[in-house]
């Protein structure tokens, strides 16, 4: 285990305990895993540390996760999207690697791995 | 001199509305919008019949609708009156022409409706004669009898008019169909996607717990046949809302079905989202298959309820949905090692829907429960 933490947001169960196993085998701890953008928005409002890095997909049960991203980008904590969308308009947003899906282990484990590495 | 003139004006008239008339039929063929025929209709119409003003009628449900006009005074552009208190609602329910030479002395006329108005005489002809949809009027501020080649100009325009109109509504309606389809393109693409990244997390799930290669492809398999009866069930409700109901009834298919003497499941009808719908048809799966190997349905006196209701707990709605067996072997505690399924039972839903959900082993069988707070992905229908 390195330590880090992170968050992830995504509506789909079973894509989210794969994607938390995913982190397990990369040596990553889950800080919490939610399938709803106000779930998630409560959590970071809480009084625990913030996490280290967030996988988000994109759509979130109909909802954008961006006021998520937001919240995130207020705190510094970097993040990657993963969607199952080719070509989503994320305004705002234009600088964040996204990685496609089914998520392939090596592209996620690089994007993570650049979590605390650029700015 | 001034009788010669006179009389080349007259001669050249005909021709001039001729040609009007033609010009029109092709810019009629062009429009494609009610706005673009009512102009060409505006435009056109009055030097075609010679009139001191025309009017462009819709019908629009019980009303006509003066949608447009060109007259030398102000006639009743933007007004709608009821079909049976105009005269051009007339001339669209009674399917002809109308001509009336002194408007005063026809009690068709809603006299009040005309006295502002310039208007002595007129001829009203409706757009497509069996079902009109539409009328041309044609007005004089003098009582005359209008020509009959004047009103057989004004029902050419007409004809083409329906024609017109027609078009514009194939147009429209070719114009959704593509961006439909385009839409739905982008949509399969994301759902095949999304389905995919499913596959593969019960494929490494499945694999990390199966303890031999055998169990493995049965698992695997039956999931995947699970995954795809969802996707079935959804796309005979072309993938829009399911009901609580008809996702027991799949999920319970493989074994005897709701029909059957296995299964009592009662709640009120519930409204699920799409992608909650193949998630709680995962779960049941998943529940269905540990009782059928270890539970109630182990045996044949066994026996599964499912109830659910709506709780009110302050300040929310829950939907409490419970799974009880009866009648199976006595479970004297739970299965050591964690599973896909047992994982995805107790934290995928709750998870997904910011809910909370408990498995107990209890001596008479297991007692599942699944609390999740009402939302757009659960609602009550």
């Amino acid at each position: 285990m390195n330590g880090k933490r992170i968050m992830i947001v995504e509506d789909e169960a079973l894509v989210a305990m794969m994607v938390e196993d995913l982190l397990g085998d990369l040596g990553y701890e889950v800080a919490g895993s939610f399938g709803a953008v106000g779930d998630a928005l409560a959590w970071l409002g809480g009084d625990q540390d913030p996490p280290d890095g967030a996988v988000l997909d994109v759509n979130i049960g109909g909802e954008m996760v961006f006021p998520v991203a937001e919240a995130l980008r207020a705190r510094g904590v970097p993040f990657v999207f993963a969607t199952g969308y080719g070509d989503l308009p994320r305004r705002g947003f234009e600088d964040i690697s996204v990685l496609s899906k089914p998520i392939n282990i090596g592209q996620l484990g690089v994007a993570v791995g650049r979590f605390g590495h650029a700015a | 001199m001034l009788d010669m003139a006179t009389d080349d004006a007259s001669r050249r008239q005909p021709e001039t509305a001729l040609l009007t008339l033609v010009e029109t039929i092709e810019a009629l063929s062009g429009a494609r919008t009610i706005d673009d025929v009512a102009a060409v209709v505006r435009s056109s119409a009055r030097q075609i019949s010679g009139a001191d003003g025309v009017a462009f009628v819709l019908r629009d449900k019980g009303d006509c609708w003066y949608l447009d006009e060109d007259a030398i005074g102000p006639l009743w552009k933007g007004r709608r009156f009821p079909l049976n208190a105009c005269i051009s609602g007339w001339a669209m329910l009674n399917k002809q022409t109308v001509v009336i030479p002194d408007i005063y002395l026809d009690d068709r006329i809603p006299h009040d409706a005309y006295r502002p108005t310039f208007v002595k005489s007129l001829v009203i002809t409706p757009v497509r004669p069996d079902d009109p949809i539409a009328a041309i009027g044609a007005y004089w501020a003098e009582n005359h009898q209008p020509a009959p080649d004047v009103v057989a100009k004004l029902q050419v325009m007409a004809r083409a008019t329906a024609a017109a109109l027609e078009n514009g509504r194939l147009y429209a309606s070719l114009n959704d169909s593509l961006e439909r389809r385009s839409f739905l393109l982008r949509e399969l693409d994301h759902r095949v996607k999304n389905t995919l990244a499913s596959v593969q997390s019960i494929a490494s799930q499945t694999l990390r717990t199966a303890p031999s290669p055998a169990d493995f492809a049965e698992s695997f398999e039956a999931r995947l046949m699970a995954l795809s009866r969802a996707h079935e069930m959804l796309t005979k409700q072309a993938w829009g809302r399911a009901d609580l109901h008809d996702i027991l009834a799949t999920a319970f298919e493989p074994f005897g079905g709701l029909e059957g003497p296995r299964f009592t499941v009662r709640g009120p009808a519930m409204d699920i989202s799409p992608e909650t719908a193949v998630a709680l048809h995962m779960t049941l799966h998943e529940l269905v298959v540990n009782a059928a190997k270890y539970g109630a349905l182990s045996v044949p006196a066994g026996h599964v309820v499912v109830d659910w209701a709506i709780e009110d707990v302050a300040p929310k709605r829950e939907l409490v949905l419970r799974w009880i067996e009866r009648g199976g072997p006595a479970i004297t505690r739970a299965p050591e090692r964690e599973g896909f399924g047992s994982r995805l039972i107790k934290r995928g839903l709750a998870r997904d829907l910011g809910g909370s959900a408990t498995m107990a082993f209890e001596p008479e069988g297991l007692n599942f429960t699944l609390r999740a707070p009402l939302s757009t992905r659960v609602a009550q229908a």
